[in-house]
């Protein structure tokens, strides 16, 4: 696109049309049409694992889709490799650029092509000059003899974006551009690309923060569970339309009774931890359920790790059932009582690799084994049989790898491995992400039955309209403390409202 | 139904595949070879399988966490060196390597090599666990100074004469099998059901198949890591006294080439190198394939240059198989969920 005016027509520079992706267990897109007209800014919005990632790497050619077309100008494709979205002219620029640090601004700008004298040596004085004018031509001011470590985050984002367009790019997707900076740094970023789009630029804007969409975006798609829920000119929609859409209103809520005891389990007195999350103080009690959430960064998932002892916990006192709880490794607080379902299942949750059986009893081995360490097999089929009953878990036998579960049952598989340990306190981060609608009601059901059994229950989440219909109560965290509480029952309880507390601090004085 | 069962059959054979493959093996060197089935060839190839199997045991615990262990070999020469150095007088024989003169006995050295051997694979386990260091360098540079250390207590040289009570592991006889084969058919067993059938084992393909997962299991993915390190260093100092006693001779350059021997055996078994899976059974079979081939080319006096190729060769397709396995994927066979219900318009 190059810097030449261009007419600003509603013609698509981009469209997808009925891409769906799935991989082993997760269903990440479903038949997605979206498009980007030439010359707009088009923001991109939805949960954590709403599949965002996903439609990008199909754009970018790093994903190949199951079923669907990529149309770009008039051709159309399938997939494509990312050597060809580059040279159809999609360029993507993520949050933490990555670019050649130790080099300076002039040889990224220039690299591969740099001006050689006549006897084969680089240039410099051209090389500066050059990459200072081709900067000039897009109204970018910057030091080109600095190299690019010594930039800011904004500046070296602006740059990539100049790369990008030297390189011919005419969609540039911009992945959470803002996320470490500052305020100016914001308007200076979005001021250069608002220059851009003027000069006739497309951009794919992706971003948690729903103010910023309204403030540079023309148009606003939204994602919700790998499906396209709509897309809408920012002119005509609200933050909380906006909000309803990301969080979906059409979904069938979990509605449950209250199991809450006046027993009190656990209680967190004065945790810190430094950079992360302080004065954390919490009463648990029987068969209560809290909703903990906050933005990401907040501290939030932290505070879950450091319970558990897969992260440092800090400073602090905790109780639970009346014993002081020292555990600092999984195993030890497993033992003591506490138990915890990591977000990412396939990371930590489950070993994939290894059965079903194998994943349930990991943490009670100890209470398996008999002479020598060798494990009581009949026992511990009994005790997996039980769990694969009791929750509902559908596999071909105790023997298949648990990667070859669908979402929700690998899901329920960790739930068993969990409740095999046979806990007062369960940690839950997101124990619904990744997981399609049905197999979420049943987790729901089985989070209940636990909660019935009087166990207590802590939900980090994201997924508010979820907490709302789970929780007794839902905290709200923010820069690492706890800012707000709201109380089922209490009419404050609306999705509109925690939001509000979770984007802009304490309200509820 | 009836398709279930079709392919649990694709994967029991696909399991036990590399059994297959070594009894097509045995039955056609023993119809096509001349003296193949003798009972001194098949004791030899027990024999060759012996030291090797003992190493490969060590080799496929700690692949099954995920990492190599390249420093067996070296610890392999070590040990039979320093043995010697321990055991026999100085310059006993005529152009070779000096004793130190201590005489020690025999069985106070087996332990003193033993107690070696576990303490140098517990060392490397804790330079990779704790200190972070890449277990495939530190494996490599362990082995360069293992070997380089008992080049310098050999001077290089041959050292020869163990005494007898040393070499009964690796000479001796009973009922005319010898003891070594024995011990390793053991060994062999005795571990893989444990490893089958013990918290440990599971503890160990766990860590390798997911370390992430396995800790936030309740498990302490640096201990097991270090233990398999610990377990091979114990293991390969065993397999050094085996070995010297069957040669009653050690040189420095002993157990050159046998670890990517290990590595090839436990892989052509089915022990996955990216750990996890596996067995030390499996890695049996593959020790026992890599030295029915060694036999039956040796008795076709095949050119000892083909040998290392045809070997080559063997490795490579065990490993294609190997990799096809991991393709096969039995149909999962859960309940018919809606392709994801639309919950939007």
């Amino acid at each position: 696109m190059n810097t030449t005016e261009k007419v600003m027509e509603r013609t698509p520079i981009l469209s997808v049309e009925g891409v769906s992706k799935a991989f082993p267990g997760v269903q990440a897109l479903t038949s997605v049409d979206f498009c980007v007209m030439d010359g707009e800014i088009h923001g991109l919005v939805g949960k954590n694992g709403a599949g965002k990632s996903t439609l990008m790497a199909i754009l970018m050619g790093i994903l190949e889709p199951n079923e669907g077309t990529i149309i770009i100008g008039d051709q159309q494709f399938h997939a494509m490799s990312p050597k060809e979205a580059i040279e159809k002219g999609i360029a993507y620029v993520p949050q933490h650029v990555a670019m050649m640090d130790s080099l300076t601004v002039a040889e990224n700008i220039l690299a591969g092509e740099l001006p050689k004298t006549k006897s084969g040596f680089v240039n410099w004085k051209k090389v500066n000059s050059e990459a200072k004018e081709r900067l000039d031509r897009l109204g970018l001011e910057m030091d080109v003899t600095k190299k690019v470590e010594g930039l800011g985050v904004a500046e070296q984002t602006m740059l990539a974006i100049a790369k990008a367009l030297f390189g011919d790019a005419k969609l540039i997707i911009l992945d959470e551009p803002t996320a470490s900076l500052s305020r100016t740094d914001i308007n200076r970023l979005f001021a250069f690309v608002k220059s851009l789009k003027d000069k006739g630029g497309s951009f794919i804007y992706i971003s948690h923060h729903l103010e910023e969409v309204f403030e540079i975006c023309d148009r606003v798609t939204v994602l919700r569970d790998g499906h396209i829920v709509g897309t809408a000119d920012v002119a005509e929609i609200d933050v909380p339309k906006l909000i309803v859409m990301m969080v979906g209103e059409d979904v069938e809520d979990y509605t449950r009774e209250s199991t809450c005891e006046d027993e009190t389990v656990m209680v967190l007195n004065g945790l810190e931890r430094r950079g992360y999350y302080e004065n954390i103080n919490l009463e648990l009690h029987k068969g209560e359920i809290i909703g903990l959430t906050g933005l990401q960064g907040c501290g939030v998932e932290q505070l879950g790790k450091g319970l558990f002892g897969l992260e440092p916990r800090g400073i602090g006192e905790i109780i639970l059932a009346d014993k002081k709880f020292t555990a600092v490794r999984p195993i030890e607080s497993f033992n003591q009582g506490l138990a915890y379902l990591p977000q990412d299942r396939y990371r930590y949750g489950l070993v994939g690799l290894r059965s079903v059986r194998e994943n349930v009893t990991y943490p009670i081995l100890n209470k398996l084994v008999r002479l020598m360490n060798l494990i009581n097999g009949k026992e511990e089929k009994i005790i997996v049989n039980k769990y694969i009953g009791e929750l509902d878990i559908k596999t071909p036998s105790q023997e298949q790898p648990a990667r070859l579960l669908s979402g929700g049952n690998q899901q329920k598989v960790v739930f068993a491995k969990l409740a095999s340990t046979q806990p007062s306190v369960l940690v839950l981060h997101e124990p619904t992400q990744g997981v399609d609608v049905r197999a979420k009601m049943d987790i729901f059901r089985i989070i209940d039955a636990m909660a019935a059994q009087g166990v207590a229950i802590i939900i980090i989440s994201t997924e508010i309209r979820e907490l709302i219909g789970v929780c007794d109560r839902i905290l709200v965290m923010n820069d690492g403390r706890l800012t707000s509480e709201f109380k089922k029952g209490e009419k404050d309880m609306t999705p509109e409202k925690i939001l509000a507390a979770i984007e802009g601090g304490k309200i509820n004085e | 139904m009836n398709k279930g069962q079709k392919r649990d059959w694709v994967k029991i054979i696909l399991d036990n595949f590399i059994w297959l493959i070594l009894t097509v093996l045995f039955t056609y060197f023993a119809v096509n070879v001349p003296n193949f089935t003798s009972k001194t060839n098949l004791l030899n190839i027990l024999l060759h399988a012996s030291v090797l199997g003992v190493l490969t045991i060590g080799q496929a615990i700690v692949l099954m966490t995920g990492n190599f262990d390249l420093s067996a070999e070296g610890m392999v020469s070590l040990s039979t060196i320093l043995a010697m150095w321990l055991m026999i007088e100085p310059g006993s024989v005529v152009g070779t390597a000096q004793g130190s003169g201590l005489m020690l006995n025999p069985y106070l050295v087996i332990f003193i090599i033993l107690i070696l051997g576990t303490l140098s694979g517990y060392i490397i386990g804790v330079l990779i666990t704790r200190l972070n260091m890449n277990g495939f360098i530190v494996t490599l540079a362990a082995q360069l100074v293992l070997r380089g250390v008992a080049m310098i207590v050999s001077n290089g040289q041959i050292m020869t004469g163990s005494p007898k009570a040393f070499n009964w592991l690796g000479g001796a006889k009973i009922y005319g099998i010898p003891v070594s084969v024995i011990v390793t058919l053991l060994l062999f067993v005795g571990v893989n059901y444990m490893l089958n059938q013990s918290k440990f084992g599971r503890e160990l393909r766990a860590v390798g198949a997911n370390p992430d997962a396995a800790q936030a299991s309740g498990f302490n993915p640096k201990r097991t890591i270090t233990l398999a390190y610990t377990i091979g260093g114990f293991l390969a100092a065993f397999a050094g006294w085996m070995l010297l006693g069957r040669l009653e001779t050690a040189v420095s350059s002993l157990g050159s080439g046998m670890t990517l021997e290990t590595v090839a055996a436990s892989v052509i078994g089915g022990v996955s190198l990216k750990g996890g899976i596996g067995s030390v059974g499996g890695a049996f079979a593959g020790v026992l394939l890599l030295s029915l081939i060694d036999n039956a080319l040796n008795l076709m006096s095949v050119d000892s240059f083909w040998v290392e190729s045809v070997r080559g060769f063997i490795i490579l397709l065990a490993l294609l198989i190997e990799a096809q396995k991991f393709r096969y994927k039995p149909k999962v066979v859960h309940e018919k969920e809606p392709a994801v219900a639309s919950d939007c318009k």
